[in-house]
């Protein structure tokens, strides 16, 4: 028995060191390209991204924009690395900590203000000589989302914003436009739903969740707010007789069966809505490249969120590109200007990733990329509050609505009690 | 002058030098230091500076009323998943034990759900409890016996319910191994000699087989607990604490506090809570099992 | 006669319970096998299924997965951590759970109690402070920022498990070798390693399991594509807005299931062996 023992130790190492032997043949596999001219020192820039690893948007990150970048600014080189999304934002958190932040990233709009306090953004307006030149050629909406008290702390890099995704061939069978206003969506859901011919149950209306994302399209639409506009009181905003009405509206459609998506044991937003079983969402031009993915043969139309009292108002997304404390202050502006340049933008924007730079806006290939629907809501969408507590004020904002939907509270009283607690998260910020 | 104690001194010592620092470096240290930044304010905005603050990161995660939503959520899944998985694993183990053939694929195919990864196992039963999914199906499509899809994993009870059955199909497989373990050392006379006296099969089982492995169950008892206060990625995964927070378990809960809102001092004070509670359990379980060493 | 029959039934009854147990053990493996032999997004079909139709049975996913994305690198990336985890994670804890065994001295009970007290803590409650020493360190992005933190993961229980098996190799074997004039190394080579190894064996299984499958850590500690281990590869697949390609990450997660289950079949009898006695004795 020893010697089988022994046997077998002896397979593991040796299966071991060939791993390791492929391994570090592989390494140089990877590394040349890197080590080899050693004409120029060569400075690595590392850039943090969340383009998914599989996708088209990083495809052309590698092969096409970063090639581009390292022949224009020998010298640099870029290591991009993909995570996903909520898998980034954790990242930064935890590396501020001890310093191992990247040169450059890729954020979330959403992030800015939490990351401005934790104060790891260089402000680009204060420090950068190029800032006012390079920023001029970029959207004013966009370019919003990176300013936070006086500065910008970082440029936009691209831009989103959700519309209205409606099932073409349902709509036509029933014969129901698109609806335009609340009023009619409302109708429009409520009368599409109910079981269709195999008897599986269909939906109006997908929201994958319930948090301000989602929400605040109808909200705003119906001429409400959760804020006032320097974000510092919600009283007599979230509570108002609009953002009331709005959330009514939900309350209606999710007691009629008519909404759903949100809950844990949901279909899946795309999956639902490629295989009929609900009827309209709302969300970005990701979703584009999604249905041709999987559901490459399925008929949809988009329009504009439905308005209401307050406009069709929806809501902008989008991520910027940041410059992080410590890191290689020029090589990061070099790329960042780079990535907002003309050409990266209309590179990008084959992937489906929306330009902010005004010039790229206007080419030909963005005229007829699929996303151009797009591009008129972008001009209308606004940005959910850009201060440093959103993400408390988001969850307490999710738990409320979900109360008044699924436990059937009182709107006004919750919204009311909400406005409390937002008071002081506002005041805290 | 090396005298042979010296010697073998020294090599005592060089013995354990290599295990010790490494503890010490890589255990010990970090949980000193969160021990200590529990005391301190560090969150987002303090990330280079910290104040002293006492004990308030502690009340502030004892007077949270979702703190104390996962504290529950945690205790339940341990005291239902526990036993439950012990109780099959030890029914699996006396079943493959007695077997004189095919024991070893038995044993592989009990097995195989503890070297699923988490991630794929919780992934498959969302699959399976998704209100459209494999089990509505078969109990509202093909048999009909409920009048509607069930939504396993939109409410607080049901949810923890699909994950509790996610820990215990998971955890069978592991108490089967160390049973088995366990009953291969039962003594084979303890048996001659209950046969002499008469004794059935199930009282063979009550009077020799259980308390001659009382320790093992005792330190799968303690092992398993440690383990169900860990549980994370199947919660994570399958309802990431909704709906509204109901579903959070201590481990979820502390992420969500680090990781969304960057409160970490409260993370730290939470961990250490956390410990005097496994603390705490563990010497009950510990009571509890060498009173009934004495009565034997 | 009456207990001949009594006997068939109760071996009956012992069968089928196992059977349906094996049943239940394998269906979610088998699911997953199936989706991964399902084109990519066949997967709300209804009426839903465990196993595709015969005629739809594709492996373009496993081509897709092995040609395209080079992820053998983060698959041999996960080998040598796990690898290197257990032949560390063996030494160091066989050479700890001898010493506590055999010998008294100044700080055992402490260094034994700290050792298994530890185990309390649950581990992703240190991630931040390990952070912050990993990189101190200078290990951060580098696969050994997280070879030493799983060897310390894993040392209690390995430690425990041995020190227990140790206990009972009869003391007249460490005598016997002393009074030939042997030292401690001698008895600690010759003898305890040899007469351990099945619990060590054992240990080792557990500990590459527990390094091969841990995701948080190493998310955390890598950066690079090319240094990721096989959970975070799989990880990539799913997708931003909710949406992830099953069929990628089924078949990149039934290969790396692979490794596993040939280790566990190869070292099955040693399992079982090591923990045996290996302080679990009543």
């Amino acid at each position: 028995m020893k010697n089988q023992i022994l046997k077998k130790i002896l397979i593991l190492i040796i299966l071991s060191s060939l791993s390791i032997l492929l391994y570090a043949c592989n390494s140089e596999e990877t590394l040349t390209g890197r080590e080899d001219n050693k004409e120029s020192p060569q400075i690595t820039l590392d850039f943090w991204h969340h383009y998914s690893a599989q996708s088209p948007e990083n495809e052309i990150l590698t092969n096409v924009l970063i090639p581009k970048f390292e022949e224009e600014n020998k010298g640099y080189k870029i290591n991009a690395v993909s995570h996903e999304w909520a898998d980034l934002h954790d990242k930064f958190i935890i590396s501020t900590n001890s310093g191992m932040l990247p040169d450059v990233g890729r954020l979330d709009i959403a992030w800015l203000p939490e990351f401005e306090k934790m104060d790891i953004l260089v402000p680009l307006d204060k420090e950068i000589s190029e800032f006012e030149s390079v920023s001029s050629e970029l959207l004013e909406n966009a370019l919003n989302t990176a300013k936070i008290g006086d500065h910008y702390y970082a440029l936009p890099l691209n831009t989103n914003t959700k519309i209205l995704f409606v099932n073409k061939t349902a709509f036509n069978d029933n014969d129901i436009q698109i609806p335009s206003t609340m009023q009619e969506m409302l109708e429009v859901a409520k009368e599409l739903s109910g079981k269709n011919p195999d008897g599986k149950q269909i939906w109006g209306l997908c929201e994958p969740a319930l948090s301000g994302w989602n929400v605040l399209p109808y909200i705003w639409s119906f001429g409400g707010d959760i804020t006032d506009e320097t974000y510092t009181k919600a009283s007599g905003y979230v509570n108002s007789p609009e953002t009331v009405e709005a959330i009514n509206m939900l309350k209606e459609l999710y007691k009629a069966d008519a909404l759903t998506g949100f809950n844990s044991g949901d279909i899946p937003m795309t999956d639902g809505f490629g295989t009929g079983r609900y009827m309209m969402i709302i969300d970005g031009p990701w979703k584009i490249a999604e249905l041709k993915g999987s559901y490459p043969d399925f008929q949809y139309e988009t329009a504009d969120v439905p308005s209401g009292k307050g406009g069709s108002v929806s809501v902008l997304g989008g991520e910027n590109i940041g410059m992080l404390k410590g890191g290689n202050q020029e090589g990061a502006w070099a790329f960042m200007k780079f990535m907002t340049g003309s050409f990266a933008q209309e590179e990008m924007a084959k992937a489906g990733q929306i330009p902010v730079n005004k010039a790229a806006l206007q080419s030909n290939t963005v005229k007829n990329a699929p996303f151009a629907p797009f591009l008129d809501a972008i001009t209308k969408a606004k940005i959910r509050p850009p201060i440093a507590t959103w993400s408390e004020v988001d969850n307490e904002l999710s738990i409320a609505i979900t109360k008044i939907l699924t436990e059937d509270a009182d709107t006004q009283k919750t919204l009311d009690e909400l406005a409390i607690k937002l008071d002081a998260l506002l005041a805290d910020k | 002058m090396e005298t042979k104690a010296m010697k073998n001194r020294i090599q005592i010592f060089l013995l354990l030098l290599p295990g010790i620092l490494m503890f010490s470096v890589f255990t010990i240290y970090p949980i000193v230091k969160l021990f200590v930044m529990s005391f301190f304010s560090w969150d987002l905005s303090s990330m280079h500076r910290q104040e002293f603050i006492g004990f308030q990161n502690y009340a502030a995660v004892l007077s949270d009323e979702v703190f104390l939503i996962s504290l529950v959520n945690t205790l339940l899944y341990t005291m239902i998943t526990v036993p439950a998985q012990m109780a099959l694993g030890l029914l699996v183990a006396v079943l493959i034990h007695s077997l004189p053939r095919y024991q070893i694929s038995f044993r592989v195919i009990h097995y195989l759900p503890v070297i699923t990864p988490w991630v794929i196992a919780s992934l498959v039963f969302k699959y399976i409890f998704n209100t459209e999914g494999m089990l509505n199906y078969f109990l509202y499509e093909l048999l009909h016996l409920t009048n509607r899809n069930i939504a396993w994993l939109d409410s607080r009870w049901s949810g923890m319910f699909v994950i509790e059955t996610l820990g215990i199909w998971k955890g069978v497989g592991w108490n089967m191994v160390i049973f088995l373990a366990a009953l291969q050392g039962v003594p084979e006379e303890l048996y001659e000699v209950a046969d002499l006296d008469g004794c059935g099969g199930i009282r063979k089982f009550f009077y020799v087989t259980l308390p001659s492995i009382k320790n093992t169950i005792l330190f799968a008892m303690v092992m398993l607990t440690i383990g169900g206060f860990n549980v994370f990625t199947s919660i994570k995964l399958i309802t990431d604490g909704k709906p509204l927070h109901q579903t959070q378990t201590v481990l979820t809960w502390m992420y969500y506090k680090a990781f969304r809102n960057g409160e970490f001092g409260y993370t730290a004070a939470l961990s250490f809570i956390v410990v005097v509670a496994l603390i705490f359990l563990a010497t009950l379980q510990f009571r509890i099992m060498k009173n009934r060493n004495e009565e034997d | 006669m009456k207990k001949r029959q009594t006997f068939r039934v109760g071996k009956l009854l012992c069968y089928l319970t196992l059977i349906i147990g094996g049943i239940v053990s394998i269906l979610p493996m088998t699911y997953m096998l199936g989706t991964s032999l399902r084109p990519n997004g066949a997967l709300y079909e209804y009426p839903p299924r465990f196993f595709p139709d015969l005629d739809t049975i594709t492996i373009e996913n496993y081509i897709y997965v092995l040609t395209k994305e080079k992820f053998y690198i983060n698959f041999l990336n996960s080998i040598i951590v796990s690898v290197s985890t257990i032949i560390l994670a063996a030494i160091i804890s066989t050479s700890l759970a001898f010493c506590i065994a055999r010998f008294r001295f100044p700080g055992r009970n402490l260094l034994f109690g700290l050792v298994i007290g530890t185990m309390i803590i649950p581990g992703t409650t240190l991630i931040i402070t390990q952070f912050e020493l990993a990189s101190f360190l200078g290990v951060i992005n580098k696969l050994t920022g997280l070879i030493p933190f799983y060897v310390a993961w894993v040392i209690p229980f390995s430690t425990f498990m041995i020190k227990g098996f140790i206990e009972n190799i009869p003391r007249e074997f460490d005598q016997a070798a002393y009074i030939d004039g042997g030292s401690v190394f001698t008895v600690f080579f010759n003898i305890a390693i040899p007469l351990a190894s099945p619990a060590i064996a054992s240990v080792s299984i557990f500990n590459f399991l527990t390094a091969w499958e841990e995701f948080q850590w190493a998310l955390t500690v890598l950066n690079d594509n090319a240094k990721r281990t096989f959970p975070i590869a799989i990880s990539g697949f799913l997708g931003q807005h909710q949406f992830t390609q099953w069929g990628y990450v089924f078949a990149m997660s039934v290969i790396s299931l692979i490794p596993v289950i040939l280790i566990f079949i190869l070292f099955q009898k040693y399992f079982i062996t090591g923990l045996t006695t290996g302080g679990l004795k009543g």
